[in-house]
């Protein structure tokens, strides 16, 4: 299986004062197709670093990031943005959507981004995978957390991207909600041939995944 | 354009009183500046009616035509090429109700003295004629109860003069004019008619002095200008609107900034996910064009309105120029206020989005 997103050799240091801190030690990744997989570690371990660096919202101090096999990191700020926009799809911890739209709006709000029309057959798909439909005329703050990941989920997917980032998609829900939002984002990454990271601090939902990695201080191993 | 207009959509309340400020101080800005033209234009409308160019006054006079004496060897040191000239007596008086001893008001008037035939004549004058004794008389006497054919006595004279016609738009300096042939200005400006002297000539086209003549020729503007008081109003009334519109983008701004700050999250994570700086930008500027455009739109059908039922008290005048240029510099300046905001979009790091 072909390697969707990768990561070579990268680190990142930063300057704190008169020291240097070094957030991510030499760090080699990869994810396929149809992986979930979970970064683990405590708070302040790097996990954080390590996912805006793979979203290309940090600049590594050495190494690059791949998407699909071509250099991401190393494009200029303004072309990141572009590849990410349409490479990527963003699970966020408080759900990355926008209180005053409407849950249709927010399918196709990357379609006004672009000025292209709304694929109403991948939205209606989206929302019978995801058991959603019953919600697309109601505002985020009307939804209940798990239905809210589960439209930022449906969200993430719509615009078909490579690779899902997802930031704790499951701090704010119970543990009966978390799984349920975990399996469907685990099915939806094999049936949709993604690769999605997640980073959580919720070893619960290690069994759900396909890899786990742990960062400790800096450095990351492989726990599964 | 999405965003803003969902956002107002959804959040309707919150913009519904942003719009409601806008549209109150447009409304007012829109409101006095009518008031302002129309105040401004009832000191001029009897300069302005006469559509012309120039002005001949003395020298001595300093631009104070009631100071100004001239005689017909003046008007002949005159040469007007392609154009006309006409002689112009003016005085201030007050009259009464001669036929209505009962009445007891006295109004201020302008008696502007003409040659019948002369441009500077109201058009009336072709049917009514204008004989010794005859005036005719601005629209405005009748709203005091004066009718054609009634007669009116001049304070401190034992003159009468009946009235032959109206004619609208005939105020100088906000006072109502009554014409009169220069033989009967005459007698109330020096209590008989047989000299020869009048005020001013006024001149459409281009006046030539022959050397050597006392007179000096002004432009209408520049007479118009040192109108006593003139343009102190005009002034004033300018400074009051400029600012009012810079408040108005002020508070406009204001607004729009803490918005923008609220949203900050919400902006971080819409870049976070690749959305450009220049999509969210717009869509700030796109609000603040949306707010501006129903408040301005509301503030506008509120003066026409006020000025439908307030015109009869107060001078309301509309002059679409005025108003055309005072929305674009609502629109205006509430971009620029707009802008203020973008830049603080700029500022927000997508970082602060993840973890």
């Amino acid at each position: 299986m072909s390697k969707l997103i990768e990561m070579i050799n990268i680190t990142k240091d930063f300057i704190q004062g008169d020291d240097i801190v070094h957030a991510l030690k030499e760090t080699n990744f990869s994810a396929e197709e149809g992986e979930l997989i979970a970064i683990i570690g405590p708070s302040g371990s790097g996990k954080s670093t390590f996912l805006t660096i793979l979203g290309g919202l940090q600049t590594p101090t050495t190494g690059q990031v791949l998407i699909g096999g071509q250099p991401f990191s190393k494009l200029a700020l303004k072309e990141r943005s572009k590849v990410r926009f349409e490479k990527i799809g963003f699970i966020l911890q408080a759900a990355n959507l926008i209180p005053f739209l409407s849950i249709n709006d927010q399918m196709v709000l990357h379609n006004r981004v672009l000025r292209t029309k709304p694929n109403q057959e991948r939205i209606e798909e989206l929302y019978t995978r995801l058991d959603i439909k019953k919600l697309q005329k109601k505002y985020p703050n009307e939804l209940s957390g798990g239905e809210r990941q589960r439209v930022a989920i449906a969200k993430a997917l719509y615009h078909d991207p490579v690779v899902i980032l997802a930031d704790e998609p499951t701090a704010a829900l119970d543990t009966n909600r978390a799984f349920e939002v975990i399996k469907l984002l685990a099915k939806q990454t094999k049936e949709q041939k993604k690769a999605t990271i997640m980073v959580t601090h919720d070893e619960r939902l290690i069994e759900f995944c396909d890899k786990v990695y742990v960062i400790v201080d800096g450095v990351m191993s492989r726990k599964k | 354009m999405f965003l803003a207009w969902k956002e107002i959509r959804h959040s309707k309340a919150k913009f519904g009183l942003i719009i409601s400020v806008v549209a109150l101080v447009s409304y007012l800005v829109y409101f006095l500046t009518s008031l302002a033209y129309g105040l401004a234009s009832s000191y001029t409308n009897g300069v302005t009616k006469w559509k012309a160019d120039e002005i001949v006054l003395t020298v001595d006079s300093n631009n104070n035509v009631m100071m100004s004496f001239m005689n017909n060897e003046d008007y002949d040191s005159i040469d007007v090429q392609d154009g006309k000239r006409a002689k112009l007596g003016l005085f201030p008086a007050v009259i009464k109700d001669a036929d209505d001893d009962t009445k007891d008001t006295r109004e201020e008037i302008y008696v502007f003295g003409i040659e019948e035939n002369s441009f500077i004549a109201p058009k009336e004058v072709i049917t009514s004629g204008l004989e010794d004794n005859e005036i005719i008389a601005d629209s405005g006497l009748k709203e005091l109860g004066y009718a054609v054919d009634d007669n009116v006595r001049v304070a401190g004279t034992s003159l009468t003069w009946k009235i032959v016609a109206f004619t609208e738009k005939a105020t100088y300096q906000t006072a109502p004019i009554l014409y009169a042939n220069l033989a009967t200005w005459r007698e109330l400006r020096y209590g008989s008619s047989s000299s020869d002297s009048f005020s001013a000539v006024v001149v459409q086209g281009t006046a030539t002095l022959s050397s050597d003549t006392p007179l000096q020729v002004y432009s209408i503007s520049e007479f118009i200008s040192n109108l006593p008081g003139y343009n102190a109003q005009v002034a004033t009334f300018s400074i009051m609107i400029g600012f009012l519109i810079v408040i108005v983008a002020f508070v406009l701004g204001i607004f729009i900034y803490v918005l923008t700050i609220q949203k900050t999250s919400m902006f971080g994570v819409m870049k976070a996910q690749g959305i450009s700086n220049l999509f969210i930008g717009n869509s700030v500027v796109a609000q603040t064009i949306i707010i501006t455009g129903i408040g301005v739109a509301i503030g506008l059908i509120l003066t026409l309105i006020s000025g439908y039922f307030l015109g009869g008290f107060v001078p309301f005048a509309i002059n679409p120029l005025f108003y055309i240029g005072i929305t674009i510099a609502f629109f205006l300046f509430s971009i620029l206020g707009g802008l203020f905001s973008v830049r603080a979009v700029l500022k927000i790091d997508p970082l602060k989005a993840i973890g």
